[in-house]
């Protein structure tokens, strides 16, 4: 029946809940531990970005119900994600293959 | 007006969906690209700058006083995640016909939103009255807008949920409730979405420093 | 559903704040051309100026003056460089904002696609309204701007920091205009989208959309992913602007002899980063729908299908998602480094072919149609070789090498004004002579038409051509006197009277327009008239009258059995056969 169903789901919504905040405390105790890689800026950004989209997939699938949605919402997403990554990382990759730093 | 327009409750055959919440997922997709923008900005600065968080003129960085207000900033982010999942029980509890559970639910969306809004309004006017304002520097004129634009989303979102929980909002459940529920779906999607820039936001300002 | 009563609707409700596609459709058209208008003006000052320069400017001389006073310019009657600066940023903004995509959107957009699909309406009639409802505000801003100390906005459209971040507070108003536009905008683009996905009527598939809907689903896409990072920009200007941030401001930044008290550690290639995001797919924007018209009125005119449909939609596919790729084409010289400057010239060749490929497909329709030369043809046989100048003279500008020698010469202004002016106002006019029977009921004159479009045709070239030489000559763009005090611009100066002249007449031209327009709706309707005196075979023809309903578009819902451009049917009497019409068998 659909109240099974959504019995079900409601369940599914809490444990997100408690993996979300479980993130939450990650990534804060994350700040305290020296990742730094050496020669790289990674390392701690690195840790905390990844829990970050970690969290940020959990409310997006579940929450926003991206679990079982429609391909066109899928495309325009993707279409999206597409877009902003270009946004994202062509401007400062711009300085990366610079011939001379002014 | 009352020209109906087709598939505004019931689901259109090929694309399974109904017009809002297609309506919902491109704005939605606009406002990935405003807070691309955000971050992006982000990114190149604080590659172009020596120091994160830059010297102001005064000689001073807001690096301390951000380790300070990691608690109340962690605090923040766990008082929208609740506001998340209370956001979508309040869409299951109208799934269940459980209307009270529905404004259960909905008012403790918005406490959560209202403790938000409060603890920014404290950590502003600490940051200010330290002398830590837009100007200062580059990462603090990064860290109002950003969060200044989100608190804008909030504050949007706030005057929504307390318009479906008065009287005027909320009467359209009992004539057209699978209506009403999409409207609640609808929103929540984009509260989801606020909550969800949040979960970058946090780390990108607060922790990465 | 419950049962509503209709209502009576008062002249605020029906005329005002109306949701119907129709009626806001109409108020965007009309407002639109009011600010073309005005952009033009601006235009035709500033020629005198260059042709003729600080000589005061006959009829409108004393009204120059009294508004440079107001700003705070001296001025004898001639228009000084602060205002030809104001001028210049605003011909440019208001013309992209207020003028072209306004019409080619907001009016050819909302009024025909619903239209076209069958529907009763847009998807969302009163995020329509409010759309509008933030495009006139956004572009009252801008005009009011003009009036203040300091005057409107003086630092190119462009708005480049660090000049725009200490410009005049006109710059604040523009930016706070843009926001408002910004959000018409998106509000746009979002119904645009449900409606064409959502609305089709039954037997309304993908791939029997006309191509003007394909170009108008491409087109919101870009306004949609494109804008955002402008409102970011623009939000940060404000902010440097407004709270004294320092985004766009470098550390050590010399302003009138003084370093700036600002924090610094700003990058004034952050803004040309976040503007050319979205002002690069915004002229995708500015040429797509007037393609999408040119589709509709060529195979209309040639008595034969578009040549290539399939070809046509995924090029507009491929274009739209390519023109997020291309924007440092605009910033070869900010000193990129090899790498970046190799991959945006080679995006920006790529993004050539499938503007090629439209283009190829439209004169490859014209072979073997029975071509009707009236005025909506007229314009679009006149736009193929305009746009194919603009696209052609676009070529040596992405590429980094010539670009050197071409950035921010006059050759720049040549080549866009091309694709936009005799490009994409080209196509706006040949939609409006096509539609205007279908909204009005009456055919617009055809001789006014033609001496129209013939002067158009002529004075166009003989502004903008003329520009591709003064630009190989190397003389820059925005100089107030037009080049006059820069030894390697002598022997090309000549040229700008020939231009300032060629702009006067051109805007002489308009006038048989602008009679014609008035004087037709003034007309009595013409009782023979039909609802598709173009024998037409899409929907917005052949299923709705002329005009169509006020309230909701058809009698009975449509129902698509072909496709878009079925003309010339072999076996058929008539050359024409109506998307909804079903093909019974011998006839």
């Amino acid at each position: 029946m659909i109240s099974d169903n959504i019995s079900k789901q409601v369940i599914k919504y809490w444990k997100i809940f408690a993996l979300l905040l479980f993130c939450t405390v990650l990534t804060v105790l994350a700040v305290y531990v020296d990742f730094d890689v050496e020669g790289s800026i990674a390392g701690g950004i690195f840790v905390g970005l990844t829990i970050a989209v970690f969290k940020g997939y959990l409310v997006a699938y579940n929450f926003m119900h991206l679990n079982d949605e429609k391909p066109m919402i899928y495309w325009i997403i993707l279409v999206t994600l597409v877009f902003f990554l270009i946004l994202l990382f062509i401007p400062v990759m711009w300085e990366s293959t610079l011939v001379g730093k002014y | 007006m009352d020209i109906k327009i087709p598939y505004n409750e019931d689901l259109r055959p090929d694309t399974g969906l109904y017009n809002a919440k297609l309506g919902i997922w491109l704005f939605l997709a606009s406002e990935v690209m405003l807070f691309g923008g955000l971050f992006s900005s982000y990114i190149l600065l604080r590659a172009g700058a020596s120091v994160w968080p830059p010297i102001g003129l005064d000689g001073q960085s807001v690096a301390h006083l951000l380790e300070e207000t990691i608690g109340l900033a962690t605090f923040n982010t766990v008082a929208l995640i609740t506001s998340s999942v209370t956001m979508v029980m309040s869409w299951v509890s109208l799934k269940m016909k459980d209307i009270l559970k529905f404004k259960m639910y909905m008012w403790i969306t918005i406490s959560c939103a209202i403790i938000f809004l409060v603890v920014k309004y404290f950590e502003y006017s600490h940051k200010i009255h330290e002398g830590f304002i837009p100007a200062h520097d580059t990462y603090m004129a990064l860290y109002f807008t950003m969060t200044g634009l989100h608190v804008l989303h909030i504050i949007g979102g706030l005057f929504v949920l307390v318009y479906f929980v008065m009287p005027n909002g909320i009467k359209m459940w009992d004539d057209e409730p699978i209506r009403f529920t999409n409207r609640i779906e609808v929103f929540g999607l984009y509260w989801h979405f606020v909550d969800l820039v949040w979960i970058f936001l946090f780390p990108v300002l607060y922790l990465l420093n | 559903m419950s049962n509503k009563e209709h209502h009576e609707e008062s002249f605020w409700t029906k005329y005002v704040f109306s949701i119907d596609h129709k009626v806001i459709g109409i108020q965007y058209g009309i407002t639109a051309l009011f600010f073309l208008l005005i952009g033009f003006s601006l235009m035709m000052v500033m020629r005198w100026q260059l042709a003729y320069p600080d000589t005061a400017i006959p009829v409108v001389g004393p009204f120059i003056k009294w508004l440079a006073t107001l700003n705070g310019f001296a001025s004898e009657g001639n228009l000084p460089s602060d205002l030809y600066n104001v001028f210049g940023a605003m011909h440019g903004t208001i013309m992209i904002f207020l003028g072209v995509v306004p019409l080619i959107v907001g009016a050819f957009g909302n009024y025909l696609v619903p239209l076209q699909v069958g529907a009763p309406d847009m998807a969302f009639p009163k995020l329509n309204m409010a759309s509008y409802w933030s495009y006139l505000p956004g572009g009252i801003i801008m005009i009011i701007s003009f009036f203040l100390p300091g005057g409107a906005a003086n630092s190119g459209w462009t708005a480049y920091p660090p000049l725009s971040d200490i410009a005049t507070q006109g710059q604040t108003w523009w930016l706070v205009a843009m926001i408002f536009l910004i959000t018409s905008s998106l509000l746009g683009s979002v119904n645009i989208i449900v409606t064409v996905v959502q609305l089709r009527v039954k037997g309304l598939t993908w791939m029997k959309l006309p191509f003007f809907v394909w170009s108008q689903l491409v087109t919101s896409f870009l306004l949609l992913l494109a804008f955002p990072p402008l409102e970011v920009a623009a939000i940060f200007q404000l902010m440097d602007r407004i709270a004294g941030t320092s985004f766009f401001l470098p550390s050590g930044l010399v302003v009138s002899g003084e370093m700036l008290q600002v924090s610094g550690g700003g990058s004034p290639l952050l803004w040309q980063h976040l503007f050319w995001f979205l002002a690069h797919p915004e002229v995708y924007v500015l040429i797509l729908p007037g393609m999408g018209v040119i589709a509709e009125v060529i195979a209309n005119n040639t008595r034969k299908p578009l040549w290539g449909y399939k070809s046509l939609v995924y090029s507009s596919f491929f274009l739209g998602f390519m023109s997020f790729t291309v924007w440092a084409h605009h910033m070869f010289l900010t000193g990129m480094g090899q790498g970046m400057s190799t991959f945006f010239q080679i995006t920006t060749m790529i993004i050539s072919v499938p503007s090629v490929i439209i283009l190829s497909c439209f004169m490859l329709s014209l072979w073997g149609g029975s071509i009707r030369f009236n005025v909506p043809m007229l314009f679009a046989l006149g736009w193929i070789p305009m746009f194919g100048v603009g696209g052609l003279t676009g070529l040596p500008l992405g590429l980094s090498t010539s670009d050197i020698h071409l950035h921010d010469t006059y050759y720049v202004i040549g080549h866009f004004h091309y694709v936009v002016a005799p490009g994409t106002i080209f196509a706006l006019f040949s939609g409006i002579y096509f539609w205007f029977p279908k909204v009005t009921g009456k055919m617009l004159d055809e001789t006014l038409g033609k001496i129209h479009f013939f002067a158009s045709f002529v004075f166009m070239n003989g502004v903008f051509f003329p520009m591709f030489i003064q630009g190989l000559a190397g003389v820059s763009r925005r100089l107030a006197d037009g080049g006059a005090s820069y030894a390697h611009a002598a022997d090309v100066l000549k040229w700008n009277e020939t231009m300032s002249y060629s702009a006067w007449l051109l805007g002489l031209a308009q006038i048989p327009f602008i009679v014609n327009l008035i004087w037709t709706l003034y007309k009595d309707k013409d009782s023979k008239a039909n609802a598709n005196p173009w024998n037409a075979t899409t929907i917005e023809w052949t299923d709705a009258t002329s005009p169509p309903l006020g309230h909701g578009n058809f009698k009975k819902t449509p129902v698509v059995y072909n496709g878009p451009y079925e003309y010339s049917v072999p076996g058929m009497k008539d050359d024409f056969l109506p998307q909804t019409k079903k093909m019974k068998k011998g006839k």
